[in-house]
């Protein structure tokens, strides 16, 4: 039952997001795609500590943003390195979140 | 305060997801939208590639005009070339009149020699004398002879035939027996010429003067080889 409500408030903020009409600078898609996956890996990771009962919310919170804007500066880094370091964020929070 | 709090906590930032997904939806949806498919960036891409283009077409466009004018000058230029050869043409057909070059054609050779006989009476009536040679010669000309040598020596304009003590020169150059006249011309009619009652063998050779005339489908008259300066004449009035 518990489950339901944060699925209920994903689907929200994907119909918010959507009719914001928000459109991101075509440079800015790759930080877009690596913040989300970052972002998910952090809710899956939550879900599974919650699961583990070891579940702590300001390590969730924390962890949300702090994970984002690490993947973020990550791809930004690579950026100006001229290296594709979206493709290490992808890599790792990927395997974080079906491993 | 546990399952208490967690709710709402991962709501809220299930809800940021989400928004962030949408947002990032709708960020490759505009893209995937705009221009089908070809983004922003590839558009200018197009329009600076498309401004290159034209800029060669001008500058072949340009090129393509400096050479039709340089066509129009090269055929302006043959046009001048083929005056310059109808030039030449007359030139050489100017030369071949004055005896300043080679000529070959077919003609006669008529040799002369002094008689080996010895009737008596004075000798010099045996030997050929530059009156034979001439009258030959003039009698060649008369029977349209184009071009005339005798022993190497073309006979033009200001060709003499003179007797200088006991040689004759031609052209100033001394020539010997036996002489060797050369003719370009109708052979039949040369022949004729030298041939007929009355005429230049007809009364040398009672005198055993050896007149000997061959025809020759080819023969070559040099050209005349002596200066053609002229001295007195001033050039302009009718020197051409």
């Amino acid at each position: 039952m518990k489950i339901i409500v944060p699925v209920i408030g994903l689907c929200v903020g994907i119909l918010l997001g959507i009719k914001s009409g928000i459109v991101l600078p075509y440079a800015m898609m790759a930080y877009g795609g690596v913040g989300i996956l970052a972002c998910l890996d952090t809710v899956l990771g939550g879900v599974r500590a919650d699961m583990e009962h070891q579940f702590q919310m300001r390590i969730f919170v924390s962890g949300f943003f702090i994970n984002g804007i690490v993947a973020i500066g990550l791809v930004w880094l690579g950026k100006q390195l001229n290296m594709d370091l979206s493709i290490a964020a992808i890599v790792v929070f990927g395997s974080r979140i079906f491993l | 305060m546990k399952p208490k709090g967690i709710i709402p906590g991962i709501t809220a930032l299930c809800a940021i997801l989400g928004m962030l997904i949408g947002v990032q939806y709708n960020t490759v949806q505009s893209q995937a939208a705009s221009a089908a498919g070809t983004d922003n960036m590839r558009l200018t891409e197009l329009s600076a590639e498309l401004r290159k283009e034209q800029e060669e077409k001008e500058a072949l466009e340009k090129q393509l005009d400096k050479q039709a004018e340089l066509l129009a000058t090269y055929e302006a230029g043959e046009s001048d070339g083929a005056a310059l050869e109808s030039l030449q043409k007359e030139n050489e057909k100017l030369r071949a009149f004055a005896g300043l070059s080679e000529q070959t054609g077919a003609g006669i050779i008529v040799t002369m020699d002094d008689s080996d006989k010895d009737m008596g009476g004075d000798k010099n009536a045996y030997l050929v004398h530059a009156e034979d040679i001439l009258k030959v010669v003039n009698e060649l000309f008369v029977a349209g002879a184009e071009a005339v040598s005798v022993n190497g020596q073309r006979i033009v304009a200001q060709s003499g035939i003179t007797c200088a003590g006991s040689v004759i020169t031609v052209n100033g150059v001394r020539v010997a027996a036996p002489f060797e006249i050369k003719a370009i011309g109708d052979a039949s009619v040369l022949q004729a010429a030298l041939r007929f009652p009355g005429g230049v063998v007809d009364t040398l050779s009672p005198w055993g003067i050896v007149i000997d005339i061959r025809e020759e489908a080819s023969v070559t008259v040099p050209a005349y080889t002596q200066s053609a300066l002229w001295k007195t004449t001033e050039e302009g009035e009718d020197a051409s």
